[in-house]
């Protein structure tokens, strides 16, 4: 009977109760939406972040700064760098490429030569964009990924021949892709790192290491101490700039979409009280009969909120699925990628919109005070 | 035969209006008493007070060995569902409820529901094909019918009815007062407000009202209406 009461009386009050359910269904979407973002941020920010290239630098010691395009003047073991990575195993570390700098003359201009791991190259760096192959595995040419203003200096194009020479040595590479870093390497040739140490005489030598590693602020630089104390030789840096933008950034959108999410849940819990107050004023004659059939007043107001809570359950549900599709519209305009949808945001919503329903039912506490007897004199 | 209500010098006021002043009198279990006087004479007060709505300010209203005014508010609550039943002037059933869930509504209030005997009360009152109608598709007899399968479905000490047929034209009346006929010959006690002396010329005795006290009327001088 309970429960067929309570289906009669949302039947009975549906005209009131769509009031009621729309602002909680509204509101349950708002704050799934902006959960789920607020979940899904963190590791959305940081793979944005991440999208900006390297973040962490190992490089020979402190009074050695290593500079891209500067002559090699201190430099690292490569097998010690890599073997304290592997070490660690981090499965955040998307990507550790090695570079080693020299600067060699293509006819008589001079350009910035890297020596690299070109395969990794798209990992380390996802949002360069490349124009041809990052490499090649044709065993009779010498694949190089030529920097977009170096291909005009030198009138290059794709398939096209470049010869450098250093210090006596030459070598005719072939370019493989023609990269658009929108950087300082637009002006760097990218060449496999051991052509580059055989042609300046530096073997199983680098002059720096640029990680890319996925995670907050915070557990990048944990790595970092952690790389350093592996590498005590090394210096081992984070690039600041990104990680504490990041951090500071996900701070602040984390606090705007908290108060957001305040808002709603005491704006939502005020349009309940509203339709409530209404709703308990209509009701005071049922509940006056209830009492003299000798209802008693808890399980009358039992009935009530178990009405409010069936809302407030449906209205979250409804919400959350509607917010999940808000929330992964929201991410595609405001990331541009798609934003994964969380299955805690469902009882999350649905418990955050059940307690708002019944805070925004307190109305029909005053149901208790109704007096059968005032009731049915005020006819 | 045993006596049921026994009401001792009750008071009631409301402010400063004197709504009964001082009332005493007794009803046998198996009586069909009718409470007539006029507007204001503090008629509804007493069954209020009777039905554990209301509570007396001073005085004493026994109901089945209860004194009515001793209970606190939940005590009144199992009074209300175990010892009485109510019948309105304004049938006061819920709207949004079939007849059927009128009639289980008092049973889900008093103990558990028994979908079969609501049914069956129902059909008592001559009601049995308007069982899954809304009050607002029945007429204002039917209506009071159903409130009548209420107030007896569990089985209650007494029956308080307060002018249960004010809002009826003579047709339904009628088909309603039958219902009380047979009400008592059964042996319920019935306590019953009525305008209308040839209805309480068929109760066993008359209680007349006037300025909240008890008027004693010989049988045989009849007050009209
Ligand atoms: N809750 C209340 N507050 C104030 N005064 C009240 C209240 N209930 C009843 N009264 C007053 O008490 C007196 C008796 O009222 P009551 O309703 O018992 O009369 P009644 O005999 O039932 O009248 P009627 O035949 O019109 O129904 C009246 O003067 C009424 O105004
Ligand atoms: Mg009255």
């Amino acid at each position: 009977m309970f429960w067929r009461l309570l289906w009669k009386l949302l039947r009975g009050s549906s005209g009131r109760l769509v009031v009621a359910i729309l602002a909680l269904v509204s509101g349950g979407m708002v704050i799934s939406a902006l959960l789920n973002l607020e979940f899904d941020i963190e590791r959305k920010l940081t793979q944005e972040f991440r999208m900006l290239g390297a973040n962490l630098v190992i490089s020979p010691g402190h009074d050695a700064a290593q500079m891209p395009g500067a002559a090699p003047s201190a430099l690292m073991n490569e097998s010690d760098a890599f073997a304290a990575i592997q070490n660690l195993k981090d499965p955040a570390v998307v990507a550790a490429v090695p570079f080693l700098y020299i600067v060699e003359r293509a006819d008589d201009t001079p350009v910035v030569v890297a020596g690299t791991k070109l395969e990794d190259l798209p990992k380390l760096e996802p949002s360069w964009r490349i124009e041809g192959q990052w490499t090649s595995s044709r065993d009779d040419q010498i694949p190089c990924v030529v920097g977009r203003n170096v291909v005009q200096q030198l009138h290059l194009a794709l398939n096209s021949p470049l010869h450098l020479s250093y210090v006596g040595k030459t070598a005719q590479l072939t370019v493989v892709g023609i990269v658009d870093a929108g950087g300082a390497e637009d002006n760097q040739v990218f060449l496999q790192l051991p052509e580059v140490q055989s042609f300046a005489g530096l073997p199983g030598q680098i002059g720096l290491v640029q990680l890319s590693v996925r995670g907050t602020a915070k557990s990048i630089s944990d790595y970092a101490a952690r790389l350093a104390t592996a590498l005590p030789a090394y210096e081992v840096r984070p690039i600041r700039q990104v990680t504490e933008a990041e951090g500071d950034l996900l701070n602040r959108i984390r606090l705007l979409i908290v108060s957001m999410v305040l808002l709603i849940l005491v704006l939502t819990a005020l349009c309940v009280l509203a339709t409530m107050a209404a709703l308990a004023m209509e009701r005071r004659q049922d509940v006056g009969l209830m009492k003299a059939l000798g209802g008693s007043i808890t399980r009358i107001v039992a009935l009530f909120m178990a009405e409010v809570g069936v809302l407030g359950a449906a209205g979250g549900l409804v919400g959350a699925i509607l917010g999940i599709e808000l929330s992964r519209w929201m991410g595609q305009r405001v990331f541009g990628t798609a934003i994964s949808v969380r299955w805690e945001i469902f009882p999350l919503t649905i418990a955050l919109m059940v307690a708002v329903a019944l805070a925004g039912a307190l109305p029909l506490r005053l149901l208790g005070k109704v007096k059968p007897a005032v009731i049915f004199r005020g006819e | 035969m045993a006596t049921l209500v026994q009401v001792e010098d009750l008071r009631k006021e409301f402010g400063n209006v004197c709504a009964l002043a001082g009332v005493s009198f007794r009803v046998e279990a198996g009586e069909w008493i009718a409470i007539m006087g006029p507007s204001g004479s503090g008629k509804t007060t007493l069954i209020n007070i009777l039905g554990g709505l209301d509570t007396p300010t001073s005085g004493q209203a026994i109901v089945d060995t209860v004194d009515v005014g001793r209970l606190d508010e939940s005590g009144l609550t199992r009074f209300r569902a175990q010892k009485i039943g109510f019948i309105f002037q304004q049938f006061h059933l819920v709207p949004y409820l079939t007849a059927l869930e009128n009639v289980m509504l008092a049973q889900y209030f008093h103990s558990t529901t028994d979908e079969k005997e609501a049914r069956e009360a129902l059909e008592r009152v001559g009601l049995g094909d308007r069982i899954e109608h809304l009050p607002g598709k029945l007429s204002g007899g039917e209506q009071q019918r159903v409130a009548v399968a209420r107030a007896l479905i569990n089985h209650p000490k007494l029956i308080l009815a307060d002018e249960p047929t004010g809002n009826l034209d003579e047709a339904n009346e009628e088909t309603v007062i039958q219902l009380f006929r047979d009400l008592h010959r059964e042996g319920h006690t019935i306590l019953m407000v009525t305008h209308a002396s040839s209805i309480g010329n068929l109760a066993d005795r008359r209680i007349e009202f006037a300025h909240g006290r008890l008027v004693q009327v010989p049988a045989s001088l009849k007050s009209a209406t």
